[in-house]
């Protein structure tokens, strides 16, 4: 699992590269830790390099969007495959997010 | 100093200067002490606001009436509040908090909105008031208090003109008239209208409670009073029970979404959504397990529960792909990957034990 971020337009990006399971997870709380200083900036995660998502991505991501919405940024996912659309679908959690 | 100022003026400027501090802190005491009663009593305020005179606007006022004043105290406005309500019935408990905690002059108070009854009748509520105890107790200050539209008429008028002209054309008078019993009209209406509001509330409230779902129109207010039941609670709980998933908590504003699936349903009144639950719920349990079984994720949306109950009835009702489709559409905002989840969920609703029974 590999994370990348970049300040762009404003916007705060990460993208994500591989599995976003528990044993990644760990890790990748870390290195999202930049997002939460997301005051003006919106955030994107770009998802179109990420093959798959447990629990343990989807509570990161989750957690992500309460300390966003607090800031009053705005979180966009972005180019996640159907699989990992049908994920957020069957868990109720698409509504959160704004995909993209 | 000003020297066009008559002498009068200019002692009484001398000691507005010099009791300045304490207006000040009247000012600061007096709105602290209303604010607090007005929170406690859970008034709602378009606007509060507190100012002590300005010097430039006191010698003005001088100007015009100084000799009227024989003390500094004469002037009963050197510290003035404004309490901004929504609604005409909040005036009168405003009214009625600051009797209460502070001491009325009444010889000097005037309730502007009864004087004025043959013109417009369209004005503030105003109380020459001093603090019960304390050292500032001997200062007076004013409170004015009025609706927002009577607010608007105010600031329009100042705008116009119209307060300080001696006569105007009959015509003018007429068109004021007219638009100040318009806002009059329209603040009664709005007062009215609340008061309405609330005993639908609290008859749509006594109705839920006591379980007459079919009395109770499906409306944004009653949805919500519904959704204080957790009408979901047991099917989540059973879904959740698949993968001992956590339910995370979906926000109001979701499951309010709900109510534009339910009218595309033609659902009426509570009894529908009831009925619904109870027909489908053991079709969206199939449905959320033949979804999560074969996965591994532990926690799930509280809105999971109704996303499912929505696509098994819709699938039930023979509305196929579009009408899955529809239901993402209207809960996630309408994007073209709704297709795919919709196609999916019609894949796996054909192995379902529920679809067999139709």
């Amino acid at each position: 699992m590999k994370t990348t971020f970049e300040e762009k337009d404003g916007k705060y990006v990460m993208h994500f590269e591989g599995r976003l399971d528990t044993a990644a997870s760990v890790q990748t709380e870390q290195e999202m830790k930049v997002l939460h200083n997301c005051e003006g900036h919106d955030i994107i995660l770009d998802c179109a390099q990420l093959d798959y998502i447990s629990s343990s991505g989807l509570r990161l991501f989750l957690a992500l969007l309460k300390i966003a919405k607090a800031k009053g940024s705005k979180v966009c996912v972005a180019g996640m495959n159907d699989n990992l659309r049908q994920v957020f679908a069957m868990t109720g959690f698409t509504h959160l997010f704004e995909f993209v | 100093m000003n020297t066009m100022q008559s002498p009068h003026t200019a002692e009484l400027m001398d000691a507005y200067r010099a009791e300045l501090p304490q207006l000040e802190k009247l000012a600061e005491q007096a709105s602290n002490l209303l604010q607090t009663a007005l929170h406690e009593q859970n008034i709602q305020l378009n606007a509060f606001q507190c100012r002590v005179k300005t010097e430039e606007s006191l010698v003005g006022k001088l100007e015009k009436k100084g000799h009227k004043y024989q003390t500094i105290y004469d002037i009963t406005d050197l510290v003035g509040i404004r309490v901004v309500t929504y609604y005409t019935d909040d005036v009168d408990k405003v009214a009625v908090i600051a009797k209460q905690i502070f001491d009325i002059d009444w010889k000097n108070s005037v309730d502007k909105r009864k004087h004025q009854l043959n013109s417009f009748g369209y004005l503030s509520l105003h109380y020459i008031c001093y603090m019960k105890e304390g050292p500032l107790r001997n200062i007076p200050f004013e409170i004015q208090m009025r609706t927002a539209l009577q607010h608007v008429w105010s600031a329009i008028e100042h705008d116009i003109g119209y307060k300080g002209a001696v006569k105007l054309p009959p015509e003018f008078v007429r068109q004021f008239s007219r638009l100040a019993g318009m806002l009059e009209m329209a603040d009664d209406e709005f007062s009215r209208l609340r008061t309405t509001m609330t005993d639908y509330r609290r008859q749509v409230q006594s109705l839920v409670k006591s379980g007459h779902f079919s009395e109770v129109s499906l409306s944004t207010d009653s949805f919500r009073q519904f959704l204080e039941l957790h009408p979901f609670d047991r099917l989540n709980q059973r879904i959740a029970a698949v993968n001992q998933a956590e339910i995370y908590p979906a926000p109001i504003m979701l499951m309010m979404q709900y109510l534009t699936v339910f009218e595309s349903f033609r659902f009426q009144n509570l009894g529908d959504v009831q009925k619904f639950i109870e027909e489908n719920s053991e079709g969206a349990y199939q449905l959320a397990l033949s979804q999560l079984a074969i996965t591994d994720l532990d926690i799930l949306s509280e809105s999971v529960g109704l996303q499912n109950l929505c696509l098994v009835y819709v699938i039930k009702q023979g509305g196929g792909l579009y009408g899955i489709k529809a239901v993402y559409d209207a809960v996630n905002g309408e994007q073209a990957s709704n297709t795919a989840l919709a196609e999916n969920i019609l894949r796996l609703a054909q192995q379902l034990p529920f679809m067999h029974k139709l």
